[in-house]
């Protein structure tokens, strides 16, 4: 068994992250089809089912994105599998068509869709609370506050939804995803659903949306909404009775409604303040629909109510409404009007200790005054640690070559362009490329006119950054709207290519936008943790699939100027962006470059593992000018020395890639001689 | 106020193998039947970038993260990251190990900001109530046979540095803990590392 999350050993105890957890409720749920797309914090689940999903023999895939995962994991639920979908909170915004539409009569086989939201942003460019989104389609929503509960959620979504013949939205949170703890195995279902299909199943017409179906003096899609609004009442009345959900009983007049992470934190805060058993507790498993009975009881016992929850004020939106339903006046303090805690960020404990502290009356914890002062002053030494692109990466040489390119080709045309380019970004490793320094304070401009920047170094050179896939439609809005101040550049990598990308190229050409389009082909979907992408040759389960390519793909949709480069090679990169840039405007036509080299961090560790020693560069210190070039790279293995104004590299830290020896104008840097070099690892 | 949990923070920077450090940790009070709680960011980038373990152990823990002054051990595998961690969450009288090899941020390489003296760094550590044992733990794993287990040679001297404090685990469970994570082939070269990192504790402690 190639991950602990297969055994089947009821009762072992184990340290999961929050994703494997999510992982191990499918398993012991017995799942037949597991689908996803990488996105943090959410790929782990999928990542840790494809690697018992052949030992196991069940189906696991990384779908190109999550509206065709969502898809294909309706088609399985359809013919009665039990079948899981795995996504980040923006690839939840992908799946709506689907999820709103799947909803109208439902399927015969379990359908649990795993959502990982972020709150404080971690890792995504929004903090959404997808629960707004499962609430809106109607499906029950459950939200674990443990590992613990993540797993054994997991595995009662799977019986819920085949209980209902709906989907079951669970929402993860990063500190579910990405926290680890102590998790109880269950037993594991030997049993599987039947594969099968009958277009009647037990509806007429169920997975046709436009079939004639008859309800309620109602016919098609109308009909099939009024027996989901009455499934929902179901559902409704059910999560009274789910073990999710439960009155915990207190003996003061606070009433405190917390569900997922806010639950632990609030008994992690009652702890802290030696408070326990204080504040009635009603903890909420199911997010929507709320358990109705249970909230009347509790309602009755308290006299004021504090809802802590991770993410946009949910639940207590649903408490406002339902206190007015029932008429009861009730104080609530949450996120809404009084604040009792921040709508944006994530809870934390910290934040949660003070507002059960003052809720209660009580003095929370703080640090003395002498010590608060003493961390001003020693936090003056501190220095900041910006993202950075890895040592090595293919990604430097791209954006080397194409921040060359557009100087020299934006002083070639000097009559005719202001010199004042846009490179549009998207989603992946190089999404850095935008992340800038964070030491640098950057005055913004209010005048409507096009400014040039100068960069030097990578992590400024994007000027727009959106959403998976953007960059290229983003770009030829530009065009067309007229801009012709400079060059129009996006960039995109391999994985998000086939995710988003391809109806923009469509489009583009179709349309006649004259931009570029750079594709960083590092073939893994890298950023998220070197999941496959079909550019990879392989599949989740690690069966050989079809490699392909996207000059093909590129050329195939009709973009007639294709350029292939190697990154790691400055010259031929800069000479081919220039050239594709410089067709683009003169033909008036996109144009396309794939720049494509396996990932470092992939090749380094294969050298690793067969215990190949990699070369090292170093720099001569007597050769070495200052001219900070190498520095501009901006790999993380190239340092600076302040004092001695001479660039050095780090040992530890070099791949020995040879990236940094092509920028320098007077060859101090040079190979160590020892070692393989990293372009002839296997 | 918190009962007899125990908090530790793991500091350093994405590579440097503190996700696997945290696990062994927890691995060893899951040994002595307690509930563990890690929280972890890993920031966007796979190498590189500032990561941080929280790790919560007790009776009865549910949340992953620590408040400000609760670590009772800061275990920090970059000089830079053990301080922006430890001035938030170091506890006063608590222990600290620091492995002394920089690795430069980017803001300091592109010449946007200074990378603070170490020495300093160690002051501040002291300062704020650690009992810091400081050595460039990635010179004396490589010693050991790979740069790679530094990580396990910071345990083996935070292993040293427990003896007689209280603490849900012992350096046995560590030692049992690090065999039970660390793959077979660099098993030996870890089991060295930690003894040496715990060699390194034994005599700076001896030597005040």
């Amino acid at each position: 068994m190639k991950h602990i999350v297969g055994l089947d050993e009821p009762g072992k105890r184990v340290i999961l992250q929050g994703n494997e957890a999510f992982a191990r409720g499918a398993v012991e749920a017995g799942v037949q089809v597991a689908t996803g797309y990488p996105g943090t914090p959410s790929s782990e689940i999928m990542e840790t089912l494809s690697l018992v999903a052949k030992d196991l023999g069940f189906h696991a895939e990384w779908s190109v994105n999550e509206k065709v995962a969502l898809d294909v994991a309706v088609g399985s639920a359809m013919v009665g599998a039990r079948t899981i979908v795995t996504m980040k909170n923006a690839g939840t915004n992908w799946v709506m068509d689907m999820f709103s539409t799947v909803v109208y009569r439902g399927l015969p086989g379990p359908l649990v869709i795993v959502s990982a939201d972020d709150p404080d942003a971690f890792y995504s460019s929004t903090e959404e609370d997808t629960r707004f989104l499962a609430k809106g389609v109607g499906v029950m929503i459950l939200e674990p506050s443990t590992q613990q509960e993540a797993k054994d959620m997991t595995k009662a979504a799977f019986e819920y939804s085949e209980r209902f013949e709906l989907p079951v939205f669970v929402r993860s949170v990063t500190r579910i995803s990405h926290s680890s703890g102590d998790v109880t195995f269950g037993e594991m279902r030997k049993d599987r659903n039947p594969v099968f299909f009958d277009r009647h199943y037990k509806l007429p017409f169920r997975f046709n949306v436009y079939g004639p179906f008859k309800y309620k003096g109602k016919a098609g899609p109308t009909a099939k909404h009024a027996w989901q609004l009455e499934r929902l009442e179901e559902i409704k009345d059910f999560v009274n009775s789910v073990p999710f959900n439960r009155i915990e009983e207190g003996e003061s007049d606070l009433g405190i409604i917390a569900s997922g992470m806010g639950y632990s934190y609030v008994k992690d805060a009652l702890m802290k303040l030696g408070a326990e058993g204080k504040p009635w507790i009603l903890k909420v498993g199911t997010p929507f629909p709320l358990p109705e009975n249970l909230l009347k009881e509790f309602v009755s016992k308290v006299s004021k109510i504090l809802v802590v929850e991770e993410g946009d004020p949910f639940i207590e939106e649903q408490v406002y409404v339902f206190l007015k339903d029932f008429a009861l006046e009730k104080p609530v303090f949450g996120k809404l009007k009084n604040r009792a805690l921040l709508r944006y960020g994530e809870l934390g404990i910290t934040q949660v200790v003070n507002a059960v502290a003052n809720y209660l009356g009580i003095h929370p914890p703080e640090v003395p005054e002498e010590r608060r002062k003493l961390k001003e002053e020693l936090v003056k030494i501190l220095a900041p640690r910006s993202s950075a692109l890895c040592p090595g990466c293919q990604h430097l040489g791209t954006y080397w070559g194409l921040r060359f390119a557009l100087l020299k080709l934006t002083a070639k045309y000097k009559q005719e362009w202001k010199g004042v380019w846009i490179v549009n970004g998207d989603i992946g490793c190089y999404e850095q490329g935008g992340y800038g320094i964070f030491a640098k304070e950057i005055t913004p401009s209010e005048d409507k006119a096009s400014k040039r920047y100068m960069i030097s170094n990578p992590y400024e050179i994007l000027d727009t950054n959106y959403i998976m896939g953007g960059g290229i439609g983003v770009a030829q809005g530009q065009y067309q709207a007229g801009y012709r101040d400079g060059p129009i550049v996006a960039v995109a990598g391999d994985s998000t290519f086939f995710h988003a990308c391809m109806p923009a190229v469509a489009n583009a050409v179709y349309n006649k936008a004259a931009i570029t389009f750079i594709v960083m082909d590092n073939s893994w979907t890298a950023m998220t943790g070197h999941q496959p992408s079909p550019t990879s040759g392989v599949t989740a389960m690690m069966e050989p699939a079809k490699k392909m390519r996207i000059e093909d793909i590129a050329k195939a949709l009709g973009v007639e100027h294709v350029w292939t480069v190697d990154p790691y090679n400055l010259k031929e990169t800069e000479e081919a962006i220039l050239q594709a840039m410089e067709t683009a405007y003169l033909k008036k036509v996109p144009t396309l470059v794939v720049a494509r080299r396996e990932c470092a961090l992939q090749v380094t560790r294969r050298a690793l593992r067969s215990g190949v020693e990699l070369e090292r560069f170093v720099v001569d210190q007597d050769k070495c000018i200052g001219c900070t070039l190498c520095v501009q790279l901006g790999c993380p293995a190239v340092g600076w020395d302040k004092k001695r104004k001479k660039a050095f590299i780090d040992p530890v830290l070099c791949v020995g890639c040879g990236l940094c020896a092509q920028t320098c104008p007077v060859k101090a840097i040079r190979p160590s001689g020892k070692g393989v070099k990293l372009y002839e690892v296997k | 106020m918190g009962g007899k949990n125990y908090y530790l923070m793991i500091a350093g920077v994405g590579g440097q193998g503190s996700v696997l450090l945290s696990r062994i940790i927890g691995d060893a009070a899951l040994r002595k039947g307690l509930s563990v709680r890690i929280g972890e960011t890993f920031g966007a980038a796979q190498r590189g970038g500032a990561v941080h373990s929280h790790v919560r152990i007790g009776e009865e823990v549910y949340g992953p993260l620590l408040m400000e002054d609760e670590a009772g051990a800061l275990l920090a595998l970059e000089p830079l990251e053990g301080l922006r961690r430890g001035l938030t969450y170091l506890k006063p009288d608590s222990i600290v190990v620091i492995n002394t090899r920089k690795v430069f941020p980017i803001d300091v390489n592109v010449g946007a900001a200074e990378y603070p003296d170490v020495d300093a760094i160690i002051d501040a550590l002291k300062k704020l109530g650690g009992s810091v044992v400081a050595h460039d733990f990635t010179e004396l794993a490589g010693k050991a046979g790979t740069t790679r287990s530094m990580n396990v040679a910071v345990l083996g001297a935070y292993a040293r540095l427990i003896e007689g404090r209280e603490t849900p685990f012992t350096k046995e469970d560590l030692l049992e803990a690090v065999k039970g994570r660390v793959p077979r082939r660099w098993l030996e070269a870890n089991l060295k590392a930690f003894q040496l990192g715990y060699e390194v504790a034994d005599k700076a402690l001896k030597e005040g």
